[in-house]
This record gives structure tokens, sequence and C-alpha cells, in this order.
């Protein structure tokens, strides 16, 4: 896995780190390996790589690949932009935006409530606001272009 | 590939008809009246999505054909229009949609075990082994469809993954029943609720929706005695995708309580509060479960927990992209099916669903499957053809014409269209 796509963000959820780590223990079986993605480049129909089936009772497909989406702007460095899917990736890959239909300041902003309030990612406020005002100025039915 | 396929289509037809079938593919004429691939756009909105599908790139999965993708961690794939035209839907191509982003890579059936805990007299752990070899094995035939299959439908558009119409599959699924594994626990009174958990977990805290994902049905149910705890799906163990090694099947539900990779089942004696029950996966309380912007932001909105699937029906061939030549018969072909029951009539109409023809129905797979149909159609001119299918269940159930709006983006399943360019017999038309 490369975890050099995987831009965390800091301290989210070290809270949650050891809550998660005791529901394994107790209630996991056959976690041998969970979670796996690797970093690959979309469009090539490469096959993701396949482990050579080993003896024994362990069942494996190897990671599952990521595709670390474009965001805008596409080119060049943009704060917004990288602290907003720094925020994102610390649950699930950034391509959540690109799945969303355009959405309207408003809606951006329950999106970022919902995220808080009721997953339990900690984002201070003021990151909070430039993140919906980031999601909006590109991802809007006004702003979105791709 | 698309050299592969037109040689085909040369050594098949003849030359005549060959010519035009090939005419509308080649050049600008054929981009502009079709959906080649490089001219999707890269999303849809704030309009309803006008294509099937999904209109994302592809992508390669362990075990799967290249599907849509909608997201990659967690990972959801939409299935394409193509693989609907069997009755049973590939398990390579099967769709997926998981919630939480720490899904098995690798299973472990050694370690792996169901446990049945919670308010029943004899709580148990089944190896895989006592699963195929202690319990008497069934099948059924059933519909896997996403809650929001069709959201990007929606108008105004909610928030959420915008499927096209590809999230859903059909399979035979082989397993244990559900009620033996209950009765042999032995549920004692005062159980409410039955809640099912698999081995995916969230990086949330501990307690949110973002830490687990729960469902749960109740015990008066009457799903429960048809669910299947299921480890074969159309014959082969299921895609680790799809819930390898055993998954719940809900026959006739919304494809949220099929819960993969399930180790837990839990008998409740109080409602199950969890996020994916209580705040997620919620319908308003009104027919269709149809409700309006404006009502929800007045928060009068009563909502239950989502169940049955409304009854749909789909076009699969002829998919629009090439001219039909007039004076040819077109197979006009599908599927259909209802979580309410088995669909008993579809029905096709040539003119925008102005006026219906019976549609011929397929092998009847059970009350839940995809059912086959297909209509013999001659178009009469030349020029648009808008056609559209309806189907009837059981229960006297038939689709609507009218769509649905909820803020989940949920129950999708107005009357389906397809566009049909009939072309003219030769190239001096007129007529």
């Amino acid at each position: 896995m490369n975890m050099g796509e995987r831009r965390l963000a800091p301290g989210a959820f070290l809270a949650a780190a050891g809550a998660v780590a005791l529901a394994g223990a107790t209630l996991l079986y056959a976690q041998s390996e969970t979670g796996d993605y690797e970093q690959r480049n979309l469009g090539a129909l490469a096959q993701p790589s396949t482990p050579a089936p080993a003896p024994g009772a362990k069942y494996s497909v190897g990671s599952y690949p990521l595709y670390w989406p474009q965001l805008e702007p596409a080119e060049g460095k943009d704060s917004d932009r990288d602290l907003t899917a720094g925020y994102c990736n610390a649950c699930h890959s950034p391509r959540y935006i690109l799945m969303q239909p355009p959405l309207t300041h408003d809606q951006w902003a329950g999106e970022v409530t919902k995220m808080v309030k009721t997953f339990g990612i900690e984002i201070p406020e003021a990151d909070q606001t430039r993140i919906i005002n980031y999601l909006t100025a590109h991802y809007s039915p006004e702003t979105r272009k791709r | 590939m698309k050299g592969i396929s037109r040689r085909a289509v040369l050594k098949t037809l003849s030359a005549g008809a060959a010519a035009a079938a090939a005419g509308p593919l080649a050049g600008t004429a054929g981009a502009q009246q079709g959906n080649a691939p490089d001219r999707l756009p890269t999303f849809t909105g704030p309009g309803a999505n006008p294509y099937w599908g999904n209109v994302g790139p592809v992508a390669t999965y362990p075990q799967k054909v290249p599907l849509l993708l909608l997201t990659d961690r967690p990972v959801q794939l939409e299935t394409p229009r193509y693989f609907f035209q069997t009755p049973f839907t590939p398990n390579g191509a099967f769709y997926v949609r998981w919630h939480l982003d720490d899904i098995p890579n690798t299973v472990d059936l050694g370690e792996w075990r169901l446990e049945i805990s919670g308010n029943v007299e004899k709580p148990a752990k089944y190896t895989f082994d006592a699963l195929l070899n202690s319990l008497p094995a069934t099948t059924v035939a059933a519909v896997n469809q996403c809650s929001g299959n069709s959201r990007s439908r929606f108008q105004p558009r909610v928030a959420g993954g915008q499927w096209g119409n590809g999230a859903m599959g059909n399979a035979l699924w082989k397993g244990v029943r559900l009620a033996d594994v209950l009765a042999g626990a032995g549920v004692k009174a005062g159980s409410v609720e039955v809640q099912f958990q698999g081995l995916d977990r969230g990086k949330g805290p501990e307690g949110r929706g973002s830490n687990a994902f729960l469902k749960s049905l109740e015990v008066s149910n009457p799903v429960l005695k048809e669910c299947i705890l299921a480890y074969e799906m159309n014959g082969e163990p299921l895609p680790m995708l799809n819930g390898f090694p055993v998954r719940l099947v809900v026959p006739g539900y919304f494809a949220t309580y099929w819960v993969k990779a399930l180790t837990n089942i839990r008998v409740l004696e109080k409602p199950d509060e969890n996020f994916w029950m209580k705040t997620g996966y919620r319908i308003p309380d009104t027919a269709r479960g149809t409700t309006t912007p404006a009502e929800v932001k007045a928060g009068t909105v009563k909502t239950v927990p989502i169940g049955r699937m409304p009854v749909r029906s789909f076009i699969i061939t002829p998919d629009g992209e090439t001219k039909v030549p007039m004076g040819m018969t077109v197979n006009v072909r599908g599927i259909a099916f209802s979580g309410e029951g088995r669909v008993t009539r579809v029905e096709v109409s040539e003119d925008d669903a102005k006026s219906w023809l019976p549609a011929k129905l397929g092998e009847d797979l059970g009350a839940y499957s995809f059912r086959m149909w297909e209509f013999a159609w001659k178009p009469r001119r030349a020029g648009l053809h808008v056609l559209a299918v309806r189907a009837t269940d059981e229960k006297g159930n038939v689709q609507p014409d009218e769509g649905v709006w909820n803020p989940g983006g949920y129950l999708w399943n107005r009357i389906e269209r397809q566009h049909v360019m009939v072309g003219t017999e030769n190239a001096g038309g007129g007529r």
C-alpha cells in the first residue's frame, strides 16, 4: 500500500483509533487483511495483481485499487483543495466529491455538517467554512466544469 | 475490441444490412445521434441524468469485469446495461456498494465464524464448514437492488451516489435458512428485532454510523422466514466485493439489509437505534415514499425504514446507439421484477406511453427474480420512436409514469423509456 497517497487529516480520529482496535478484538473474525488499497492509474485496462493462490484457509483478492481524483483546480497549488481532500480522505476517498451531483452551497454545508455532527470527524469551524466555500466554488450547479 | 466486433458484424450480416448497420457508427453523423463514449459528459446535473447508467469512468477490480466507478474507497461500482441481457447477472459484473472503507481483502475461513447471540437460549458460533454441512441447503433467485438505484433521475438532485439504473442484479443464492439458525438458537420471548453485522468497519468513532454498519429486521417480519445465509451466488463462491464468505439474502427487500461478509446475528430486546436504522435508509411514510423539499425543510415528514422494492421494468435492447432499418422486426427485450411478488404482466408502448401492448414473459424463475420479457416490434414508419415499458406485479401494483422525490434518493420506479431512430430503406428516402 502506498501510504503517501493517503493524505490523512492528522489527529482527526486519534480518539477513535483505540475504540476500533478494541472492537476488532471482540467482534471481528478473519480480518487478517482488511482495508488494503493501492494507488493505480485510471483508464488502463490493467488487471489488479492477483496473488498466486496459496493453500490453506485464507482467501485473498489482494489490494483494492485507489484512483486519486483530479480535483479543481487541476493545475498548481491550492491549499483549499488540499485541505478539503485531506479531511475527506480521513474516512473515504475524495472521489466522493466527484460522485455527487452539482450541489448548492447549502447542500455542501449539509454534507460537511453531517460528516462532523453525525459521523464524528473533528474539523475546526474555520476549516469547515473553507471546505464548504471550496466545494461551492468548484462543484455547484453554477461552477462545476467536470 | 471495436475492430473485432465490427468484423463479427460483417461476417454475419449481408453486405447491404452491414452497410446500414455500420453507417451510423462511422463519422460525425453517428457521433451526433449515438451515445458514443467519447461524447459522454464527466458528470450530469443539475438536470436529471439522461443516460441509462452512471457516466463515470470504468475501473477494474478483483473478480470483476470493468465496471462503472462511483468511488474507490469504500468501493462502489455500477453494472453497465449490457449485462442485463440474461436473467442472472454474472458475478463478475454484479454491482458493488460498501458503506465503510475497512472491507475484507482476505478472509481466513479457519477463523471466520457466524455468531448468533443476544436474547437467545443457546448462543452459537457456526464455522463455514458447519453452515455447509450441518444444515439443509436451499436456493432462491432474488434481485439485489440498491435503495438508491436510479438516484441520478431525481429532480431536484439529491446528494449521494449518482447511480444510473445499474445498481441492481439478480442471482441464484444458495445457503441455509436464517429461520433454521434462529430456531437452533431459540429466540426468547420479548425479542423485537434481529440485527446483522459483517466484517466491514469504518474510521469513525465507536457508536457512530461511520464506525459500523448495522441493519435490523423486526422479529415479527414474515420475511425472516424467507431469508437465506448465502454461501453461493450463481453456483460460485461470492466474490469478495459481494460479501464472501456469507451474505444475508432478504428476498424482495432493498439491498441495504443484505449484509455482506456476515459475522454477527444478534437478537435484540429493544429496537435498533443505530444510525443505519434510525437515520439512514429511511423513507417518507407516504404513498410511494414521495415528498417535497419544502416538506422536508419544514420538518413535517414522518419516516419509516425502507423495506420492499416497488415494481420496475427496463428496456435492455435496443439501446438507441444505432439506427434500426425500416422493414426489420426489432426484438425489444428487457427485465422486470417486484419486491412485492411475482411480475404478472409487462406491457410495451411504441408511442411514448400513450397506448400499450402486451409483451411475452420469459421463464418464471421465482417471485423475487428478474423476469425476462420480449416484444417483437415492427416499426410502421421511419423516424424517431419513443418506446416505453411498464410492469404489473401479482399484488396489482403497476409502474406509474411519475417520479418520486425524497431526500435519500430512494424508491425510483417510474416507467422507463428508450428512444429509437428508425431509418429508411434506401438513400432516396422520401417516405
